[in-house]
């Protein structure tokens, strides 16, 4: 399955670089696990594109973050490979006229989900590993104690295990026949919920223990597509000061209120900000819940239908849901 | 006094027990229950040490901690004559015995840089000075590399002893633990091991001689000094090696040897504080000059400063000392996979620079 999805996506993209300047994809990273963002420029590149559970990046943020891809040439598109997830990345940076439809060309992937690849590590006892292959629904690893048979679905991330939106909402091409959503819009927030049934004395508790582990690296922030404040970000100005240098709780959590705060309706919930975090701070947690009070009193769901207004980019004098 | 002690697999707690009650004492645990990664904690009693795996973060900050106090101050009106403002400073600093049990060769090494920066030049950091000089490195010989590592590029290796103290090495039933200088003995002597057999005393020697002759990491990586001049004004060269870059500061957070920081005053009415903090090349603001002009100002220019000061900037300065202990943790946190290997190796002029 893997080799046939790869196979199709190089010639989808041999059948399209003429009219492309750059194609944002995936390819093979520092070992068989790991893939990296692939910058396609010329057709030479193409073989290296790779399309498996192991593409792990949302890569839309290079397109509006400085110095992302060059502007495409005069009568050529960029091309950009979109899971769902991603694809809603899109639209919320299409809606906010931060990059425009007519000069992407975009390659959609209907995605089965992506594998967590530190808990694949941590829980499966692999080490040096020397191959990986996909077949079907198992993840077939060759390490140093042989092969391996390891269910993907064991090893998904958390953001996959409640998508809801797997088919890239727009695209230009799909690679591959629609997949059918892992979960309903009701679902979706059940890890919301479950931290929400505890009281508040064990909220807190929770999110002091997990955000006083915050290194205030800023990957979360980088990572994150819709994170475009960029050199202006508020957490580290020092002018206006709102946050000072220090690495106690009230700093830490002042910013991820912040992070949160400015994507409030506007988060597509792709599970970036998550998965970057070196110490595995379980941040989209915070967004999925704004996300949940945007969906219940606004009756919104960030990044599907382009020509959409989100809620808190508008005013509405009779607003009914606040 | 014996120079080496053996610690049965389930004494470790009573040994790290009664060192814990005469010094400070830090040791790898796991992050949560929930969590894959490990982090250097101070011991507890309840805790379990987790010595089979390399830590997410090092123990930088138990020596140079993210951010510091360097001086706290006070303004004070004379109620006479309130145009005339007194000023109080206090720039104590003090550090306490600190033993850091179950580092890594390359958690011990990356203060070997941190000790030519703020303790060679023509000033010596006292705030560092304190907390170094009270600290102690009880080490593992490390069994446990990933394809990450790469100690053996940068001319370490998975027995370097170099600024460690005491050397632990993991046997099947315990830990044989040596002395490796003299201001190590009174640790050793405080952990009351066994003598060790001289069965065991083999079995760590053969360990010993079976990972020195482990090499981790293919390339070698202690000649690019000159490579990355020769590269120093190629674009083409940095784009097509980071632009997958997201100019986070994952990389040089999680690095033994970043020692960047930053200074900043943080005020309330008339009292503050001057904290020292660490700053990261892949920051904005970092080389941000007051005219607003930052020489740096592209990911590409940050990611370059990174390659540059570790594989050139520092070997030159430092006698050849390469500013890189080849943990690997900034190519196993980058958040886009980036391999500073690749990076360093494709140097060399006639390197393949696709991207």
């Amino acid at each position: 399955m893997e080799a046939s999805a790869t196979t199709r996506l190089h010639q989808e993209v041999e059948a399209s670089i003429g009219r492309l300047s750059t194609v944002l994809g995936w390819g093979a990273g520092y070992d068989p696990l790991h893939m990296t963002p692939l910058f396609v420029r010329s057709p030479e590149d193409i073989a290296r594109l790779v399309w498996n559970p192991l593409c792990v990046q949302n890569l839309t943020g290079y397109l509006v973050k400085s110095p992302g891809v060059q502007p495409p040439e005069e009568g050529k598109k960029i091309g950009i490979c979109v899971r769902g997830c991603d694809s809603r990345s899109l639209v919320a940076l299409i809606q906010e006229k931060l990059i425009s439809r007519e000069n992407l060309y975009i390659i959609g992937i209907p995605c089965r989900g992506t594998v967590d690849i530190r808990r694949l590590m941590n829980e499966s006892g692999l080490s040096n590993i020397r191959s990986v292959r996909i077949e079907k629904d198992l993840l077939i690893v060759d390490d140093a104690n042989g092969a391996h048979n390891l269910p993907l679905e064991r090893f998904l991330a958390r953001r996959c295990l409640r998508c809801r939106h797997p088919n890239p909402v727009i695209h230009d091409v799909l690679l591959d026949e629609p997949v059918t959503p892992r979960t309903t819009a009701e679902d979706a927030y059940r890890d919301v919920e479950s931290l929400e049934a505890q009281s508040l004395d064990q909220r807190r508790a929770f999110w002091s223990v997990e955000l006083d582990r915050c290194l205030r690296c800023y990957a979360c922030r980088n990572a994150c597509p819709l994170c475009i404040c960029q050199n202006r970000c508020i957490a580290e100005t020092r002018d206006p000061r709102w946050l000072t240098q220090r690495v106690n709780l009230p700093e830490k959590f002042l910013y991820h209120f912040i992070h949160a705060l400015h994507l409030a309706g506007r988060c597509t919930e792709c599970g970036e900000c998550e998965r970057v975090c070196p110490m595995e701070i379980p941040v989209t947690l915070i967004k999925e819940k704004l996300n949940q009070i945007t969906r219940d009193l606004l009756h919104y769901e960030a990044g599907l239908d382009p020509e959409a207004v989100p809620p808190l980019l508008t005013f509405n004098p009779a607003e009914a849901g606040i | 006094m014996s120079k080496q002690v053996f610690i049965p697999r389930d004494s470790l707690n009573q040994a790290l027990e009664r060192l814990s009650s005469k010094m400070n004492v830090w040791v790898p645990a796991a992050s949560g229950s929930n969590k894959c990664g490990s982090e250097f904690v101070p011991y507890r009693p309840d805790l379990i040490p987790l010595l089979n795996r390399q830590t997410t973060t090092p123990p930088k900050a138990v020596v140079f901690p993210q951010v510091e106090t360097l001086l706290s101050y006070e303004y004070t009106k004379d109620p006479d004559n309130p145009s005339r403002v007194k000023i109080q400073l206090d720039d104590t600093s003090a550090g306490s015995p600190t033993l850091i049990f179950g580092a890594r060769p390359c958690d011990a090494r990356g203060f070997l840089l941190f000790d030519q920066v703020f303790t060679r030049g023509p000033f010596t950091d006292k705030y560092y000075r304190d907390r170094r000089e009270n600290s102690y490195f009880a080490t593992l010989v490390c069994l446990e590399w990933d394809s990450a590592c790469f100690c053996s590029s940068v001319g370490s290796g998975p027995t370097d002893m170099e600024g460690s103290d005491l050397r632990v090495t993991p046997l099947k039933d315990g830990y044989l633990v040596e002395a490796l200088n003299e201001r190590a003995e009174p640790i050793l002597s405080l952990m009351e091991g066994d003598v060790p057999t001289d069965a065991q005393q083999q079995d760590a020697r053969k360990l010993q001689e079976e990972a020195s002759r482990q090499r981790v990491g293919n390339v070698d990586l202690t000649r690019s000094a000159t490579d990355f001049k020769g590269r120093f004004e190629d674009k083409a060269y940095w784009r097509a090696m980071v632009s997958q870059c997201l100019s986070c500061g994952v990389c040089t957070f999680v690095c033994p040897t970043c020692y960047c920081f930053s200074i900043t005053d943080e005020m309330q009415g008339l009292k503050g504080e001057r904290l020292r903090s660490w700053d990261s090349c892949m920051f904005f603001q970092y080389t941000l000059e007051a005219s607003g002009h930052n020489p740096r100002p592209t990911r590409f220019e940050r990611y370059r400063n990174r390659v540059g000061h570790k594989f050139s900037f520092i070997p030159e300065k430092y006698n050849g000392m390469i500013g890189c202990c080849g943990c690997g943790r900034c190519i196993r946190s980058c958040p886009v996979s980036i391999d500073i290997r690749r990076v360093v190796e494709n140097l060399k002029e006639n390197a393949c620079v696709c991207a």
